[in-house]
């Protein structure tokens, strides 16, 4: 009886509500529509619930972390754990009472702005440091591509049209032309992927969707 | 002697490669150089849409970036709800993206005179409804049953009780979708909006999506593309009221002009001590 829950059930579930979908899709007929948007409902539902549960084993994690006293990182742990339910709590007040609280205000903008502004900033710095490492024109593809890059850069940047008018036009013509067959090619293909991954998992010989380990 | 100085032009270490990107980067805002902008067909394009806008037309913003992508993405954003305001028609916001669209939305809101005047109005001209996930699911949903997805503002207000919202409940009724986002947000709009019930979806994207978006302007699914800061500082320029992409785009000149100059540098030391070996 396990194995018709784990495995069977799990299969006719799956292709019912993806027929439905695909169905929905393709073909203007009124009467599936309340179906597909219960289905899409329940989806969403069940994707709220996963960040709850997300949540448990975020916390879960950073406990272990703290116990273990991994060097380096149980403190970190442990400001999640002192922030967390604290900016909860205040968030709940918040949504009590209609009110933005100053002090999670205060801690969005000073704190969690700034951090995530910085974090994306940094990154610049890391580009620029692998672009003169590892941007080499080692074959002629390579030097190809680098110069395409530079011209495009040149594009993106105002300086460019003032050391050189055609650069923009270069620049341009490679991102509406050059680049948009490679491009579009690379989406159709991997649309065209994802419908042989949808019938593989439909048919069953895609284990790893249903959790996987299901012999 | 040659190759050793070559060698350690090749080798340099980060640590100086990080100071001259900080002093390249700081210098402009010290000292601003204000060179021109041109304007891109694409962000032409976006303004020619929300140009055409009538009052009282529905425009749909998913303000699907997090404070990270701000420097990229918030420009756009503003300029583009600069003009929804400009040309009186109603604004619809939610995100799905990141949960931090609130604080987006409000430093949006922050600098447009209009809200903070109460001459553009909550409810009667814009309504925010705030995070939900699962995008691609929640996107499809709303294409036709919107009030299923948002039964209430983030304030608390039933959807079916502001007076906006009254004759709108899903993408038949809106005019232009904004998607302002760094993943794959604009492509779900396509999928369920655009292509079913052709609505216009203007992306509103990190430089990095220039690449995508432009296959979907080629093929007429998006209407316009605001690329990254470039993008920012275009609308800005389009708009007549320059901000802060136009600041920036001084800082973008010189780091991007240096790290051309090094990549060049580092290419002819690096062919240079190959010859010799």
């Amino acid at each position: 009886m396990s194995q018709i829950y784990r495995k069977q059930l799990v299969f006719v579930l799956t292709a019912i509500v993806a027929i439905i979908m695909v169905m929905s899709y393709f073909f203007t007929y009124e009467g599936i529509t309340p179906i597909t948007n219960q289905i899409q409902t329940w989806a969403l539902i069940i994707q709220l619930i996963a960040i709850g549960i997300g949540a448990i084993s975020l916390i879960r994690v950073h406990y272990r972390t703290i116990q273990r006293r991994v060097p380096g990182r149980w403190f970190l742990s442990a400001w999640l754990l002192i922030f967390f339910p604290l900016l909860t709590l205040i968030g709940l007040v918040n949504l009590a009472t209609g009110t933005m609280n100053p002090f999670y205000d205060w801690v969005f903008t000073n704190v969690y702005v700034q951090g995530g502004q910085t974090m994306y900033a940094i990154t610049g710095f890391y580009i620029f440091s692998a672009a003169y490492r590892a941007f080499r024109a080692r074959t002629w593809d390579a030097a190809l591509l680098l110069i395409a890059g530079c011209i495009v850069m040149l594009t993106n940047a105002p300086i460019g049209e003032v050391i050189w008018s055609g650069f923009p036009v270069i620049g341009t013509w490679l991102l509406n032309y050059g680049q948009v067959p490679a491009m579009r090619t690379f989406l159709i293909t991997a649309a065209l992927g994802l419908i042989a991954f949808g019938f593989r998992a439909l048919l069953g010989k895609e284990m790893g969707f249903y959790g996987g380990g299901m012999e | 002697m040659s190759s050793g100085i070559l060698g350690k032009i090749t080798n340099i270490d980060r640590r100086i490669l990080y100071w001259i990107l900080f002093v390249v980067l700081a210098v402009p805002f010290i000292s601003p150089i204000g060179l021109p902008v041109f304007v891109t067909p694409t962000s032409q394009a976006m303004y020619n849409s929300l140009n055409s806008l009538k009052k009282g037309d529905v425009v749909v913003l998913g303000i699907n970036f997090g404070v990270s992508a701000w420097s990229e993405c918030l420009p756009g954003s503003i300029a583009c709800v600069k003009m929804v305001v400009r040309k009186e028609a109603k604004l619809i916001v939610f995100g799905m993206g990141t949960t931090d669209v609130a604080i987006t939305w409000n430093e949006i809101m922050s600098k447009i005179p209009a809200f903070g005047a109460g001459t553009y109005k909550e409810g009667d001209d814009y309504a925010f409804f705030g995070f939900l996930p699962i995008q691609e699911t929640t996107i499809n949903l709303m294409a036709t049953n919107f009030r299923q997805v948002f039964t209430k503002d983030t304030k608390g207000h039933l959807t079916d009780d502001i007076p906006m919202m009254k004759n709108f409940n899903g993408a038949k009724d809106c005019k232009l979708v904004l998607s302002s986002d760094t993943g794959d947000v604009g492509d779900y709009f396509i999928r369920y909006w655009q292509v079913p019930f052709k609505v216009a979806v203007g992306w509103i994207g990190i430089a990095m999506n220039a690449s995508t978006g432009m296959t979907y302007i080629r093929s007429g699914n998006l209407v316009g593309l605001l690329s990254g800061v470039r993008g920012g500082a275009e609308m800005e320029k389009l708009i007549g009221e320059p901000g802060s992409a136009t600041t920036n785009m001084d800082s973008i000149s010189t780091s991007h002009l240096l790290v051309v100059i090094a990549v060049i540098i580092a290419n002819v030391a690096y062919l240079a001590t190959r010859r010799k070996a």
